[in-house]
């Protein structure tokens, strides 16, 4: 991280409040107005009566508290200082948007709401570091409780709670991974822009995940969440007050989303640099807006799906309550609307980052910009048709099995294009030996694997077997972990240089990449194996039979973990004192290799012309 | 940028020594691919105890000998790549001697191809869809409802005699259609060797048939998470000759518990 001198403070008195505001004001405030909501709603709410349904006093209190946390919160943090400017026919004064755009203010911009997209994509960094770091050792904790076939190490109720709590936070972490970072630290340097479109907009969208991410924790000490990441209901009514939790840190992270979306999109759109037409614009630029795009009318329905769950349960409605005329097959079809088009969020980021990346190591262009486009355009349009192969044996609408069979097979089309892309730059390239080199087959062979599981899946009849099995679980983990964690951690090396100034440690981030990939491939096949066997998912005990797989899936498990903390300890020592990077340490061709390290503030002194696309590598004969 | 190159594909490519090369690779590869991954999902599923199992049996090795040639392409590239020529140390290797950036010839071919494979894929699986729901619809059908709760399931057999088992008893080779609902949250029914699974939903009946043709002793699970027991939510399936069954039956006494009604077995 770069140190610069703090200037003294007062030295300027047109900066206001904002000056005062930090993330320790935040959670102070944060957690004073969520004391204070309890105690008033204590005192005031009425007792449940006869005919209301269980729980719903303590879950009006606990949602009211929440919503107290997270108004405090973003209060604290200084979200709300502009618009309230706003609102009394003002504005923030010069001086207030070069602080909040951390002029001048060495590490402690990292901790305020800093508008610099480049502080942005290191605070998202940082996060996603540490939901991978949480989510981890909660895998490593079902692999521990699956030790044995009985079970009975962690209690049940908890044990569902860490499998929910892994899943969701796994898929917020993979939902952020690429275009958090990278996207908001690169992506405006790639275009040729000063900084985002609404910077912020951009400081709002990250520190929305960190409110969000106090009730996901403040769930588990109240009941946990103990219904699997999906929440399904009716089971989700009946859970305990964690729930909410759930509820709640959905609600504000598809917020965050749905900002996030609008800024980047926007911001491609609108910012860039001069002569950089769409045939110039480099295809991870493609990717990231694909992914947020693509979550723009995908999280609403999140948030829409979880309002509905929080009202089931704190004011007595019945929109999932069959019991009482609403429908579980509702929560279903609105929680996989969202559902399918955010795994492609999670991985066409990834793949368009290793796409970035395949011209540079093979010292070739990339084959086939179009079909890039075209692939990517395909599997965002078909992905939101496809939602109800989740639902295959739901008994919802049998009818609709072939229709969403035939929508789900076409997918493989455009995917197959993808692959087409990154083999035919590797055809006769000259290889560049590096990790991101060697992560481009690691994602052909996974995703591979990933791709084709998917299609036995999409077959109804097989999948009225292997639904709910742990072939599922490893299948996604295929795609999800297997591509699209391989594509963020190449991307990782390939942008650390010039987003830390030091190149990241060669022999350790090497040491990292085999041990992950050789263990995710064990673990993963040994998943698929026991999910044929017949093991479900989400138990934590099973028959004896099961018992090798299991066995198989530990080692692997513990084998990642191993080469995650390794490329943690090398992260963590190249960043404080590792070589110095030089401005473009891959010879790359795109716009964010030409700013100097450290990149200044408003990243390009004058604005750049583009007159090519990125990819001009090869000899012309 | 205009392309100066000249295509890779002309002339008599295909006696080039790379192409020939990756042409050695891909059937190698594919081959060993589509052994392996049938074999290995085949070992994993074991023995089918119904047609409909055997069914799913068949689409897996469809599926994986279809997606062989697929796979076994990508992995011919990918590894012709990595035994061409390889490049280390911290600059980069001179520019490629070519710059190639697009075939239309292979792009048409690589889309109609991956076309032709989704439309075998659909076929396949419209086919096996077919006989699945066909069953549902057989006259000599016996009809049981099965009823989920936390965290056990019931059995309700037809008839006035009003039998309700903990185990679920089949006769072989007679086709069954199973009644599926639940008593409070979302279960799934599973037979596991007999291959067919439905959602039991509170309040709704889904339908599922099969007609299991081995007899001997299976396993039934609960698919879908349905709170703090789900993993001990199984028992078993006893597929027992049709006199054996019908012994069984006759000496189960009148629970008068049973959800039983003629009228289910029509929906």
């Amino acid at each position: 991280m770069m140190e610069r001198p703090t200037p003294t403070s007062g030295d300027s008195p047109k900066v206001g409040i904002i000056r005062h505001l930090n993330v320790f004001t935040a959670f102070a405030l944060g957690a004073l107005t969520a004391i204070i909501v309890w105690r008033l709603s204590l005192a005031l709410l009425p007792a449940d009566s006869e005919s209301a349904p269980l729980f719903t006093r303590e879950d009006k209190i606990t949602l009211l508290s929440m919503i107290g946390w997270f108004v405090g919160f973003m209060a604290g943090i200084g979200a709300l200082v502009a618009p309230f400017r706003w609102v009394m026919g003002k504005d923030l004064s010069h001086d207030e948007n070069m602080f909040l755009a951390g002029k001048d203010m060495g590490t402690k911009r990292y901790f305020r709401y800093t508008t610099d997209h480049k502080v942005v994509g290191i605070q998202y960094l940082i996060i996603t570091m540490v939901i991978f770091g949480i989510g981890g050792i909660l895998a490593m904790l079902i692999r521990a409780n699956l030790g044995t076939p009985e079970g009975g190490w962690i209690h049940p109720q908890a044990y569902n709670s860490i499998v929910g709590t892994h899943g969701i936070i796994m898929i917020v972490g993979t939902i952020i991974m690429v275009t958090g970072p990278f996207g908001n630290y690169i992506m405006p340097i790639m275009i040729g822009a000063r900084d985002m479109a609404f910077p912020r907009l951009n400081a709002l969208s990250f520190w929305l995940i960190v409110a969000a991410a106090i009730p996901l924790l403040w769930g588990q000490f109240i009941g946990g969440i103990s219904t699997g990441w999906s929440a399904y209901n009716p089971l989700a009514g009946q859970a305990p007050l964690g729930m909410n939790g759930y509820i709640m840190f959905i609600c504000i992270f598809a917020l965050s989303t749905m900002v996030a979306g609008a800024n980047i999109t926007t911001t491609v759109v609108r910012m860039r640099a001069k002569g950089m037409t769409w045939n110039r614009t480099p295809i991870f630029i493609y990717g990231v807006v694909a992914s947020v795009a693509l979550a723009l009318p995908a999280f609403p329905v999140f948030f829409l799906s979880q309002v509905m769950s929080g009202m089931d349960r704190a004011l007595g409605t019945s929109f999932y309550d069959t019991a009482r005329g609403g429908s579980g097959w509702l929560y279903e079809n609105l929680f996989w609307i969202m559902g399918h088009p955010e795994v492609y969020v999670i991985l066409i980021p990834a793949v368009a980052a290793l796409m970035e990346m395949a011209p540079v190591f093979t010292r070739r262009p990339l084959f086939s910009f179009n079909v890039a486009v075209m692939g990517i355009a395909g599997i965002c349009g078909l992905s939101v048709l496809v939602w109800a192969h989740h639902m295959y044996i739901s008994g919802w609408a049998p009818l609709l099995n072939a229709p969403f069979m035939l929508t789900t097979e076409l997918i493989s089309i455009p995917t197959g294009m993808l692959f087409l892309v990154l083999i035919g730059t590797l055809w006769r390239g000259r290889l560049w030996m590096t990790v991101p080199t060697m992560s481009i087959f690691a994602l052909l062979w996974n995703f591979m694997i990933g791709g084709v599981t998917g299609i036995y899946l999409s077959d109804v009849p097989a999948d009225a077997f292997l639904h709910g099995s742990m072939y599922v679980t490893a299948h996604f983990h295929y795609t999800l972990m297997g591509a699209g964690l391989t594509g963020a951690l190449a991307s990782l090396v390939y942008w650390f240089p010039k987003m830390t100034g030091k190149m990241l440690d060669k022999k350790l981030s090497w040491i990292s990449f085999w041990l992950v990939q050789v263990g995710f491939n064990v673990a993963f096949i040994g998943m698929f194996f026991v999910g044929l066997q017949g093991q479900p998912r989400r138990v934590e005990a099973y028959a004896a039979i099961f018992n090798n797989g299991n066995l198989i899936t530990s080692i692997g498990a513990a084998t990642i973990m191993t080469g995650m903390l390794i490329l943690l300890a090398a992260v963590i020592g190249s960043w404080r004192s590792g070589v110095k990077a030089p401005m473009n340490p891959w010879h790359a061709k795109s716009l964010e290799w030409t700013v100097p390290n450290p990149v200044p503030l408003e990243n390009f002194e004058t604005l750049p012309i583009v007159t090519e696309d990125v990819y001009g590598y090869g000899r012309k004969s | 940028m205009p392309d100066t190159n000249t295509p890779y594909f002309t002339g008599q490519w295909w006696k080039r020594k790379d192409v020939k090369r990756h042409a050695v690779l891909w059937v190698i590869l594919t081959a060993f691919i589509g052994y392996v991954g049938t074999e290995v999902q085949v070992f994993a599923m074991g023995a089918p105890a119904s047609e409909t199992m055997e069914n799913v049996i068949d689409l897996m090795r469809i599926f994986t000998w279809a997606a062989a040639p697929v796979a076994g392409f990508a992995a011919a590239i990918s590894i012709g790549a990595l035994m061409g020529k390889r490049h280390y140390g911290d600059n980069p290797p001179p520019e490629s001697e070519h710059a190639i950036r697009n075939s239309p010839r292979a792009i048409a071919l690589w889309i109609v191809v991956s076309a032709l494979m989704c439309l075998f894929a659909l076929v396949v699986g419209l086919i096996a869809l077919q006989k699945d729901d066909a069953r549902l619809l057989d006259a000599k059908a016996i009809h049981i409802n099965v009823v989920g709760q936390q965290w056990a399931w019931n059995y309700d057999y037809p008839g006035s005699a009003g039998v309700r088992s903990e185990v679920l008893h089949l006769p072989v080779n007679q086709p069954v259609v199973f009644h599926v609902t639940s008593k409070d949250v979302k279960h799934s029914f599973w037979l596991v060797q007999l291959g067919v699974k439905i959602d039991a939903n509170p309040g709704q009946f889904t339908e599922i048939s099969v007609t299991p043709n081995k007899i001997g002793t299976f396993d039934i699970r609960c698919a879908e998470l349905c709170g703090l027991l789900h993993a001990y939510m199984q028992n078993k399936v006893i597929v027992e000759s049709k006199a054996d069954y019908e012994a069984w039956l006759a000496s189960q006494p009148d629970t008068g518990k049973t959800t039983w009604v003629e009228e289910k077995a029509d929906a």
